[in-house]
C-alpha cells in the first residue's frame, strides 16, 4: 500500500520495474508521454486484461468506466428518491391520514369520550341544576362551550319552572375523521324528558361534532345540528 | 487515482443501499394492511352515501320513472334488502329526492367484506299533482357488502329508533317506500 503510493508520487521511476516484472509490453510503456497514467491500470485487481492495453485504451476504458460508475450512482440516488417519494405519497394521503377505525383504540376512546360528554352536558335534573353547566366546564370547549351557554340560557327558567328531568343518551356514534388531535363524529341522541308527574316523551337529535384532544381527554369543540 | 476509485466504489454503496432502502419503504407502504383498510374504509363510506341517496329518492311522477327509480334500487342493494325491493311493483304517485348530509362507519370488517353506517339523510317528498314539498330528517343505519373490488351494497337499510318511542325503524322505512310508490 504504502509503496504504492509512493510509487505514484515518485512518477515512472517506480513504476516501471513494476511493469516490466509482469508482461513483456510493459517496457515500451515509460517511453510514452503518458507514462504517468500507466499506473492507473496495474492499480486495478479486478481487470488483468487492462494491463495489455495502450495508453490511450485506458485512458479510454478508465473515462469510460467513470462515467459508468457516474451514471449508475446518479441512476441509484433518483430511484431511491422516487421510492422514498412514492412511498411518501402513499402515506401522506387524506385517507391514510384519517386513523377512523384504522385506529381501533383511538377510534372507541374519542367515541366514548363524546358520546358521554354530551350524555352528560345534555341532562338535566332539577335537583341537581348546575350539574350540567359544570359538567360543561370539563367537556366543552370553543364555540362548543359558547353555543352551550346560550342555549342554556335561553332554556334554563323554563326548566326550572315546569321542573324538568332530561336524560340524553347517545345510541349510535361514527367517526367520520380522525387525524391527530382533531376529530369530527356523527352522534345520534335520544332525549327523553320528563315534567314532573307527566308522561316521558322522547325526542331524536343527530349532531355533527368536532372534538379536540386535549391534556388527555377529547374535549367538544362545535357541535353542529343534522 | 486509487482515492478516486475507492471513493467511486463509496458512492456506488452508498446509492445502492440509498436506493434499496427506498425501495424497501415504498414496499413496506404499498402493502401497509393500515392503508389498505383506510382505503378500503373510504370506499365503503363513498358507496354508502351514494347508495343511500339512491335508495331514499324515487320519481315517481311518471310510470316510467318510478320504474327506473325500483331498477336503480335493487342495483344499490343486495341480499335481503334486494329481495324485499324486487317485491316492490313501481306505481305513480309522490315524489322523494334524498341528500346525506352527514354519514359515517361505525365498523369495518375488510376480510368479511362488511360494513356498518350510520347516516342522516334530509328527504324532500313532492306529492303528485305538484303541491308543496315536505322537507324530512331521518337517522338511518345501513349494514354494506361489499360485492366485488372496489363495490359495496346496501344489505339492510333501517331508521335509528328513538328509545320509548313505538314501532321499529324498519317499519317506519318500508311504510316511506310504499309512500312513495303509491
Amino acid at each position: 500500500m504504502t509503496r504504492l503510493l509512493r510509487g505514484t508520487a515518485e512518477e515512472t521511476d517506480g513504476k516501471a520495474p513494476d511493469l516490466g516484472a509482469a508482461p513483456a509490453e510493459g517496457g515500451p510503456e515509460p517511453h510514452t508521454p503518458d507514462a504517468p497514467h500507466t499506473p492507473d491500470t496495474p492499480d486495478t485487481p479486478d481487470t488483468p486484461d487492462d494491463g495489455d492495453d495502450t495508453g490511450v485504451g485506458s485512458r479510454f476504458t478508465t473515462r469510460w468506466r467513470t462515467a459508468v460508475l457516474v451514471a449508475a450512482v446518479v441512476a441509484l440516488l433518483l430511484g431511491g428518491s422516487a421510492f422514498f417519494h412514492g412511498a411518501h405519497q402513499l402515506r401522506s394521503t387524506p385517507s391514510a391520514r384519517n386513523h377512523a377505525l384504522t385506529d381501533t383504540a383511538a377510534t372507541t376512546r374519542v367515541g366514548g369520550d363524546v358520546g358521554e360528554g354530551l350524555a352528560r352536558v345534555f341532562s338535566y335534573a332539577p335537583a341537581q341544576a348546575d350539574a350540567a353547566e359544570r359538567s360543561a366546564r370539563t367537556v366543552l370547549s370553543g364555540r362548543a362551550a359558547r353555543q352551550y351557554a346560550d342555549l342554556f340560557a335561553q332554556v334554563r327558567a323554563s326548566l326550572v319552572a315546569q321542573r324538568v328531568t332530561l336524560t340524553t343518551q347517545a345510541v349510535r356514534t361514527g367517526v367520520i375523521e380522525l387525524k391527530g388531535n382533531t376529530a369530527r363524529l356523527l352522534v345520534f341522541l335520544d332525549q327523553t324528558s320528563q315534567r314532573d308527574g307527566a308522561p316521558a316523551t322522547s325526542a331524536a337529535a343527530q349532531l355533527t361534532v368536532t372534538a379536540e384532544f386535549r391534556d388527555d381527554r377529547w374535549l367538544i369543540v362545535d357541535i353542529k345540528a343534522r | 487515482m486509487r482515492r478516486a476509485r475507492v471513493l467511486g466504489a463509496g458512492a456506488l454503496v452508498v446509492a445502492l443501499g440509498f436506493c434499496g432502502t427506498g425501495a424497501w419503504t415504498y414496499a413496506q407502504a404499498r402493502s401497509d394492511e393500515g392503508l389498505s383498510f383506510g382505503r378500503e374504509r373510504d370506499t365503503a363510506l363513498a358507496e354508502g352515501r351514494r347508495h343511500l341517496t339512491v335508495l331514499n329518492t324515487l320519481d315517481a311522477s311518471t310510470r316510467e320513472h318510478a320504474e327506473a327509480g325500483v331498477r336503480a334500487w335493487r342495483e344499490a342493494s343486495t341480499g335481503p334488502l334486494r329481495t324485499e325491493l324486487g317485491r316492490t311493483a313501481p306505481a305513480v304517485g309522490a315524489s322523494a329526492r334524498a341528500e346525506v348530509t352527514e354519514a359515517a362507519l361505525t365498523a369495518l370488517d375488510v376480510r368479511a367484506g362488511t360494513a356498518k353506517l350510520i347516516a342522516t339523510v334530509r328527504v324532500d317528498v313532492t306529492p303528485r299533482g305538484g303541491a308543496a314539498a315536505t322537507s324530512d330528517r331521518k337517522r338511518l343505519e345501513a349494514v354494506l357488502n361489499r360485492t366485488g373490488e372496489n363495490t359495496w351494497k346496501v344489505a339492510a337499510l333501517s331508521a335509528v329508533p328513538v328509545a320509548g318511542a313505538e314501532g321499529s325503524g324498519k317499519a317506519e322505512e318500508n311504510e316511506k317506500k310504499e309512500g312513495g310508490d303509491e
